[in-house]
């Protein structure tokens, strides 16, 4: 390899270079990932308001938190127009401990009757092991985990695990899907409620019948119906409520990642385009050392073209190489990085096959690019001067 | 029959705005088909230029007076492109510079087979011409030895077998010898007849050594940019009168 001959001649020179592109790669690598990662929660957020309307108490932000509401508000949304099912369901937090550092949901346990919906929600849930929750499991205490908890409890189906104190048995372990459900403890309607009730303080707390809250309301809309339509009724009919919609989400989150990825991925592009210029500045002196060289070559009948290919292929070698070893050190940084994170069930990267091919595509390209403006100028060179050239 | 015709050859260069250096005034000049040639003459009086002009390295300025002319084997060579130039360099003629000019980065026989390359021979075909070269010139057994490894005297010798390896019509030498002592010079100037007798190869040597030019068959004389002496002497073969005007 007469190229890598060719690199190896400025040790020193090529290796900094090769540096340069390989920290830019890895911060677009790293970046990138978590790009991945924000991107396909909210993909999953966005599936999962998709053909619904998520109904709340007012004052709740994104059904967290918030208010109970009345299981009897689900009586009077079933008669509307448009309204085919309405599921109640419990949602809270797992821990009342604020984590400092967050991305995506914190943890939840999410409670629902088995089989309220009537086959009418579509978001795909795959079970690892186990079985899924059914309506016979109300009035027991048993759990279906999510894969990030389930790591994080260390839990295998047949285990019991404590919820805010409370013994459940695991009974199913779901497929990572990448978004919430990871992060989210599955129990029986029953005994989310039951959990619920005790993080209310005393007063509120023994007004309300147990059995009768729930912390929202999951409405599916009769085939043909506009979710954004129905969502409008309810909010318009119904007093004390907020309506939450796929567009409300793509509204509020997707707007705040696409910026937030744009941020991102800007920061790789800058560290890469250092990594650019520097490519150019090696070829270039590397051209000014070797105008003898390439005097010669021009004069025993190299044409421009084939000098021209020889530096640009030498400098999309630098910026391969750059981009192979910056792509090794993302890929350690993103493991070590969800490693650290999965007790915690704080997985921040997601480094995808097309984020690692595209990297270091990118790398190769702009070093065959940043090699043009050198490799023209070599080309141009007159073969008589380069050969004086001392 | 000449191989190297050139008329009306001029070259200035254009050192700064003020100060032009007329290198070459008006040459005409005649090679013949297996001619061994030495142009002499002192610093600056033009030979190099010329050479550069026939090795095609070079094109000669336009004039304003009559046009430029260049033939190689007949074929006009004044209004070549560059890649038309740069075709004809890699297999139709041979290079040798005073500074043996090899790719540090490449072995021997790498060097050699580059001018395969560029004339369009690869693979086992370049690498067997290649180690036939460099056998002629005596190196088979250095083949993968890199330049720095290699005395001046055998560095010049791999320049030769790469000047040789396409088996060119012509080979051009800019102060072959200029960096050998005198020793080594005399085995490169015997390698130079023995391609020459041998396979009939056209060879112009550009030197100051006399005891180059007087190995040669013919020694054209340069100074202040124009041949003075086209060295038709006793033992030059018999030409047409061309050089008349000169």
């Amino acid at each position: 390899m007469r190229l890598v001959r060719d690199l190896g001649r400025r040790k020193l020179r090529s290796t900094l270079t090769i540096t340069g592109i390989m920290i830019g790669i890895m911060a677009l690598v790293v970046f990138g990932s978590m790009a991945n990662k924000i991107d396909a929660l909210v993909k999953g957020g966005t599936d999962y308001y998709k053909g619904k309307i998520v109904v709340n108490a007012k004052g709740s932000y994104m059904g967290f938190g918030g208010a109970p509401l009345s299981i009897a508000v689900a009586g009077q949304i079933g008669p509307l127009a448009g309204v085919d099912v309405v599921v109640p369901y419990v949602s809270l937090s797992l821990s009342d401990e604020v984590s400092g550092v967050s991305m995506g949901p914190a943890p939840t346990i999410q409670g629902g009757v088995a089989g309220a919906d009537k086959g009418r929600e579509k978001f795909p849930m795959h079970y690892a092991t186990g079985r899924a929750l059914e309506a016979t499991d109300e009035g027991h205490n048993v759990v279906v985990l999510g894969s990030d908890l389930a790591r994080k409890y260390k839990a295998k189906v047949g285990d019991t695990v404590i919820l805010r104190n409370v013994k459940f048995e695991v009974v199913g372990i779901l497929e990572p899907t990448l978004t919430a459900p990871d992060n989210s403890a599955m129990v029986p309607m029953t005994a989310a409620q039951e959990l619920y009730v005790q993080t209310l303080s005393g007063p509120v707390a023994d007004k309300l019948n147990t059995y009768e809250i729930a912390t929202g309301l999951v409405v599916y809309p009769t085939p043909g119906t506009d979710p954004e339509n129905l969502a409008d009724t309810i909010d318009a009919k119904i007093p004390g409520v907020t309506t939450m919609t796929e567009r409300d989400f793509n509204q509020q989150i997707g707007a705040a990642t696409s910026m937030l990825n744009a941020i991102l991925i800007g920061i790789g592009l800058i560290s890469l385009l250092v990594g650019g210029l520097s490519v150019i500045n090696t070829m270039a002196m590397s051209v000014a050392e070797r105008t003898r060289e390439i005097g010669i070559k021009r004069a025993i009948g190299a044409s421009r073209w084939r000098i021209r290919r020889e530096i640009v292929l030498e400098s999309a070698l630098m910026g391969l190489v750059g981009g192979l070893l910056g792509l090794l050190l993302g890929f350690v940084i993103t493991t070590l990085g969800n490693d650290a994170g999965r007790d915690s069930a704080t997985i921040l990267f997601d480094l995808t096959f097309g984020t690692a091919f595209a990297s270091v595509s990118f790398a190769t390209i702009l070093g065959a690019v940043a090699g043009f403006i050198p490799a023209w100028h070599a080309s141009r060179l007159d073969p008589v001067t380069a050969l004086r050239y001392e | 029959m000449a191989i190297l015709e050139g008329r009306n050859l001029r070259k200035t260069y254009r050192l700064s705005r003020a100060n032009n250096v007329e290198a070459l005034k008006g040459v005409e000049v005649s090679i013949e088909k297996g001619e061994m040639i030495a142009i002499m003459g002192p610093s600056g009086s033009g030979k190099s230029t010329l050479m550069h002009i026939l090795g095609l390295l070079l094109a000669p300025d336009p004039n304003h007076g009559p046009a430029a002319e260049l033939y190689l084997g007949g074929e006009d060579m004044a209004s070549l492109s560059d890649n038309a130039r740069t075709k004809i360099r890699a297999r139709r003629m041979g290079f040798v510079f005073q500074d043996f000019n090899l790719v540090p980065t490449l072995t021997a026989l790498e060097n050699v087979t580059l001018a395969c390359e560029y004339a369009g021979i690869g693979g086992k075909q370049a690498r067997q011409a290649g180690l036939d070269a460099l056998a002629l010139v005596g190196l088979a057994d250095r083949a993968g030895h890199k330049p720095a490894e290699l005395s001046g005297g055998e560095q010049q010798r791999v320049a030769i077998a790469r000047a040789l390896v396409n088996r060119p019509e012509i080979i051009l030498a800019d102060e072959p010898t200029g960096n050998l002592d005198s020793d080594r010079s005399a085995e490169v100037l015997a390698l130079f007849r023995q391609f020459n007798r041998e396979h009939g190869q056209t060879i112009v040597l550009v030197t100051h050594d006399a005891e180059v030019g007087e190995a040669c068959d013919r020694v054209i004389r340069m100074r202040d940019g124009r041949i003075r002496d086209h060295g038709r002497g006793v033992a030059a073969p018999v030409l047409p009168a061309i050089a008349a005007t000169a």
